[in-house]
């Protein structure tokens, strides 16, 4: 409150030069914000956020100029339709990665210029002459309502449950829509919310200046200053965007005044000098005190006491998982050559076979991370081959990775509770969480990072992942790969416990053969992509054609 | 006949964009990063070559060899002193090279502005036309065509059968592998960053025979650079020469139906549509 | 010159001695000692993550160790550039193989011949192929278009043509049929008959110990047991505890 007691004073006392200062730190902390929450936040590096503040310049003055409206209604649609126009954009955009997606996103700048220096209802290339409607002050305070829900917009990604999957997504795409995360809506809404303000500023800009043209609405170099100041406070935190662009405006404006000419030389410079010397910003120092470091989301002070009742194992002699006729092929080669095989409710199913066999296609395909080239994959009798991956795995098909994928920035808890949402009350979702961690006993880990971890208790965590989705089967990727005996040991229980539970459990298993016959009902060997033999596990360890194929003449 | 005369000068203009892309395929092969500064190196030896011809009346050809060596020296001084560090930062390293190219290519630029001004400019040599069965030839086109595609043809050369070249190529497959048989990666970076920036002196070179450059024309170039790479298939060297001559094909024949405002954002275009519908490039990588 | 090199005869090709090493704030190496004798095959049998990989790759100077001595041949070279230490003598396979996959057979054998001397090439090459007649034939296709076993088998060629005087392999039997497993330990037996040095890092106890002489078992980065292979076997209730295998 003293702060914003403070911030209204501003215009009342200073001179005009320091509330336009004031003005242009607020400007850029709401562009900061909002370029962390796609770049820092999400993990998609854009270097063309800009094209939000031309949009919603040119939306905002075409609002006022032709429709008439007020200037803050205007502002305020501007705004709403740069979202929109993300929304569109980023069905797009969104599918390219890494580099593509930052050097499209610099792309979609220039052509928008283009476009727009050829439209001329907007004023084409020789710009539009804004009539002189603000004053100083009303910009001032619009940005600070700007600045605060670009602000609020990054907490809500930091620090709420939802958010979870933005960080999800970030970390690993793969294993988020592996965990029930519809990855492609999540990364459209933090493209909306980090078009919303840069359109505001875009409007309000606009208007500070009674003047737009292509070049002024989409201008490359805004995004360089934008990202200087974000990475200078620290990439993906919630106070780095305010630090870095306090800090560096003020600076800045006493340095330009000597050298006019070399203010973006010299950010350029700035850029590197951080990514060199600090990469984490001022936050990443700050951190290193113990200091603004973030707190897991949704975390009560304890453990919480888990409250779940024991389910009774649900019974049935229906096949939740069939597949028929299953052929994958890439490019030339068959990964899978038309497998079939059927798995039963709690039924405990081994799969053994070299790499390359085809183990870790046939579960791609049944979790939907690979299209099948021929033959279909059915869970609970419904044909799902159609039904993008995070459904699957919402509706209870899930899947532990060859080498755990965790998602590294986020603890023990965060993980698991982000699984454990799939579409529950946030409360529920803490139970759930829980719940999975106790089973797999990592309570006392819980507010640990996943590479604290030992490999056989990230292999328990992606198990405790997998609980939290309330699966009815769980695939699980060379399970006992790499584990000591006692790892081997602790693995076998939670195996056990799946089918205590009605869980289905199939796991794929290279060499460890014996740790995993004893527990399995049955045993499906894969050999080149094929099925070579299916059974009980003492016959097909006996099979002439698996140990001829498979096992060699091991004396 | 209007056809056949956008095919050859499409092919000419193709042979220059193969060099343009493979000093950026190199870096990217080998060390994993794009560089963004890519077209900013490129941009200013074309504007540094109109500066030396103006001034000197010398003919542009002459600086290859030079350009060639400074470039080589200055690239390795880049790459030792500002990429160098974050080699060992993991996963972090591709979204902070980026970050630092990205200030490199302002650095370059803005440089560049106080120099050179923001004019556009291109060079009055080469500039005959010969026309043969009816084709209107340019000189400049062809000396750059022919010479880019001469260039690439002697990396393609070095790559593939020389010991040094082999040792990069193996690098850029794959750098714990190269390390094992006794190659120094570490060296292969540098070389690579060196090189890469040379080739981008030259194609830098060659373009402002034929195109008018100014500072700002850096980002487009860099983009340009990309997408042959992308289209290609990022680290390979074969795809990236198909890819040059496609878009020198696509870019004189936009030019000539849809005019120079769309000739700028045919790089732009192609880079989004072609990643989303065919994110593993035109090239048929192993596996 | 041999009574000058050294004052008591070399016995150990690598001597490791009290090395640690990690990433980050992670120790995964903890005061790790062993020897490999000349002439003889050394096993190191480990889970995943119990840190094989991480000493074969300290050894090599993949990995930088904090602390401790790596003697080739009574030689110090921990610390060394990775390069150095592959020029020094020692040819790693590592794991996971790390082959150039849009590079032929034979540019990685030649690759690894940079560092045998120029004269020896061509005898040294025959030989190689002779130990791996099924490469032999394809010494023109693309190595990422190979089967998993002969991409190992290319993987360990590569590095004999380093002509080295100590291998390291580090689970040559990852993701291969145990028939073919066993077809590349068959390789082993024939390079100790050689002479070769090897280190082997293995996972499974019946693979590692059928051609070993000698086993150490590392687990959470110590050395915990070692032994001949009879004395493993007979202790193999406690040596499967360890590995789980």
């Amino acid at each position: 409150m003293a702060a914003i007691a403070c911030a209204g004073v501003v215009p009342l006392v200073t001179s005009a030069y320091i509330l336009q200062l004031a003005t242009d730190i607020l400007t850029f902390a709401a562009l900061a914000y909002s370029w962390n929450v796609i770049s820092g936040c999400t993990g998609y590096l854009s270097f063309g956020q800009v094209s939000f503040f031309g949009i919603g310049a040119y939306a905002t003055s075409a609002l006022v100029l032709r429709a008439g409206l007020p200037w803050y209604v205007a502002a305020v649609i501007g705004s709403a339709i740069g979202g929109a126009s993300a929304a569109v954009l980023g069905t797009i955009m969104l599918r390219l990665r890494g580099i593509m997606f930052a050097l499209g996103m610099l792309g979609l700048a220039r052509i928008l210029m283009v476009v727009s220096s050829n439209w001329d209802f907007i004023g084409g290339a020789a710009g539009l002459i804004l009539p002189a409607r603000l004053t100083p002050v009303a910009v001032y305070f619009a940005m600070w309502v700007t600045v605060l829900v670009a602000f609020a917009l990054n907490y809500f990604v930091l620090h709420s449950q939802w958010g979870l999957s933005v960080t999800g997504v970030r970390d690993d795409e793969v294993a988020a829509a592996a965990v029930g995360v519809p990855t492609s809506w999540v990364k459209i809404i933090a493209f909306i919310l980090s078009a919303l303000a840069p359109a505001a500023v875009g409007g309000l800009v606009a208007w500070n200046r009674s003047f737009l043209d292509p070049p002024s609405a989409f201008d490359p170099t805004l995004d360089l200053q934008v990202i200087v100041f974000a990475l200078f406070g620290g990439i993906g935190t919630l106070w780095g965007p305010a630090l870095g662009t306090v800090i560096l405006v003020i600076v800045g404006e006493q340095f330009w005044a000597y050298l006019p000419d070399l203010q973006l030389a010299l950010y350029g410079v700035l850029v590197i000098a951080v990514v060199l010397a600090f990469p984490g910003g001022i936050v990443g120092i700050a951190n290193k005190f113990g200091w603004l470091r973030r707190k897991p989301v949704a975390a009560p002070a304890t453990f919480p006491i888990v409250t779940r009742p024991a389910q009774p194992a649900a019974a049935g002699n229906d096949a939740v998982i069939e597949v028929r006729g299953l052929t994958v092929r890439f490019g030339g080669l068959v990964a899978l050559n038309s497998v079939s095989l059927a798995v039963k409710r709690g039924e405990m199913v081994s799969i053994i076979g070299a790499n390359g066999a085809g183990k870790t296609t046939l579960f791609n395909a049944i979790t939907g991370f690979v299209k099948p080239s021929e033959g279909g994959v059915y869970y609970q009798g419904k044909l799902v081959s159609a039904i993008p991956s995070h459904q699957r795995a919402r509706q209870g098909i899930a899947r532990t990775f060859q080498i755990p994928r965790l998602m590294e920035s986020m603890t023990v808890w965060e993980n698991t509770l982000l699984a454990a949402r799939n579409g529950k009350r946030a409360t529920a979702a803490v139970d759930q969480a829980a719940w999975a961690l106790h089973t797999v006993k990592l309570d006392s880990l819980w507010l640990e990072l996943p590479n604290k971890l030992s490999p056989g208790q990230q292999r328990r965590l992606e198990m405790a992942r997998a609980l939290a989705l309330d699966p009815t089967v769980v695939l699980l990727d060379e399970v006992m790969a790499g584990m000591t005996r006692d790892e081997q040991g602790e693995i076998r229980a939670v195996l056990r416990h799946f089918r205590d539970l009605g869980v289905a459990a199939v796991a794929g298993v290279e060499h460890i053969i014996s740790a995993i016959a004893d527990i399995s009902d049955r045993m499906i060997v894969l050999d080149r992509g094929k099925k070579i033999a299916e059974g009980a596990p003492d016959a097909v360890l006996r099979d002439p054609i698996v140990i001829e194929s498979y096992l060699g003449k091991v004396s | 006949m209007i056809v056949l005369q956008l095919v050859v000068n499409g092919v000419l203009l193709g042979g220059t964009y193969i060099l343009l892309a493979q000093g950026l395929n190199l870096v990217f092969g080998v060390m994993g990063i794009v560089n963004l500064a890519h077209g900013s190196i490129i941009t200013v030896a074309g504007l540094f070559t109109y500066w030396f011809v103006t001034h000197t009346d010398q003919s542009p050809l002459w600086l290859i060899p030079c350009v060639f060596v400074a470039m080589l020296a200055v690239g390795a001084v880049l790459q030792r002193l500002l990429l160098e560090p974050l080699a060992k930062l993991g996963t972090r390293r591709e979204l902070l090279s980026l970050m630092v190219t990205f200030g490199l290519s302002y650095v370059i630029v803005e440089t560049a502005l106080n120099f050179f001004g923001s004019q556009y400019v291109s060079l009055p040599n080469l500039q005959e036309t010969w026309s043969v069965g009816g084709l209107a030839i340019n000189e400049a086109l062809v000396a750059a065509g022919v010479l880019g595609a001469l260039i690439s043809g002697c990396l393609h050369v070095w790559l593939h059968y020389t010991p040094s070249g082999k040792a990069l190529l193996a690098t850029s497959q794959n750098a714990t592998g190269a390390v094992t048989c006794g190659i120094d990666v570490r060296r292969m970076r540098g070389i690579s960053f060196a090189i890469g920036s040379a080739l981008a002196g030259i194609a830098g070179v060659l373009l402002i025979l034929i195109l008018p450059l100014s500072a700002p024309t850096a980002d487009t170039l860099t983009i340009l650079s990309f997408v042959i790479v992308a289209l290609g298939g990022l680290g390979d060297y074969k795809g990236a020469v198909y890819a040059g001559l496609l878009l020198g094909l696509v870019q004189s024949g936009v030019g000539y139906y849809l005019g120079g405002d769309v000739e700028v954002v045919v790089p732009y275009l192609l880079l989004i549509t072609f990643m989303v519908l065919r994110p593993q490039g035109l090239g048929q990588a192993a596996r | 010159m041999s009574a000058s090199a050294s004052p008591s005869a070399e016995t150990d090709a690598l001597r490791v001695e009290n090395l640690v090493a990690g990433f980050g704030d992670l120790t995964i190496l903890h005061d790790v000692s062993l020897t490999v004798p000349i002439g003889k095959v050394t096993v190191l049998l480990g889970a995943n993550g119990a840190g094989k990989t991480t000493l074969l790759r300290a050894i090599t100077g993949l990995v930088t160790p904090r602390a401790g001595r790596v003697t080739l041949f009574g030689k110090e070279i921990a610390g060394q550039a990775p390069h150095l230490i592959a020029r020094a003598g020692i040819g790693h396979v590592p794991s996971g193989r790390e082959l150039f996959p849009r590079m032929p057979v034979s540019a990685h054998l030649d690759l690894g011949g940079r560092l045998c001397p120029p004269d020896q090439r061509a005898a040294l090459r025959q030989r190689v192929l002779g130990l791996f007649p099924e490469i032999a034939e394809r010494l023109g296709q693309a190595a990422g278009t190979l089967s998993g076993g002969e991409q190992q088998m290319v993987a360990i060629a590569r590095a004999l043509m380093t002509n080295p005087r100590l291998l390291l392999l580090d689970e040559p039997s990852a993701g291969l049929a145990p028939k073919v497993v066993l077809s590349v330990f068959q390789t082993l037996a024939k390079l100790q008959d050689q002479g070769m040095s090897v280190l082997l890092a293995e996972q499974s106890m019946t693979f590692g110990l059928s051609v070993a002489n000698r086993a150490h078992i590392i687990r959470e980065g110590r050395i915990v047991l070692s032994g001949t292979p009879a004395e493993l076997t007979a202790e193999r209730s406690v040596a499967q505890a360890y590995l789980g295998a």
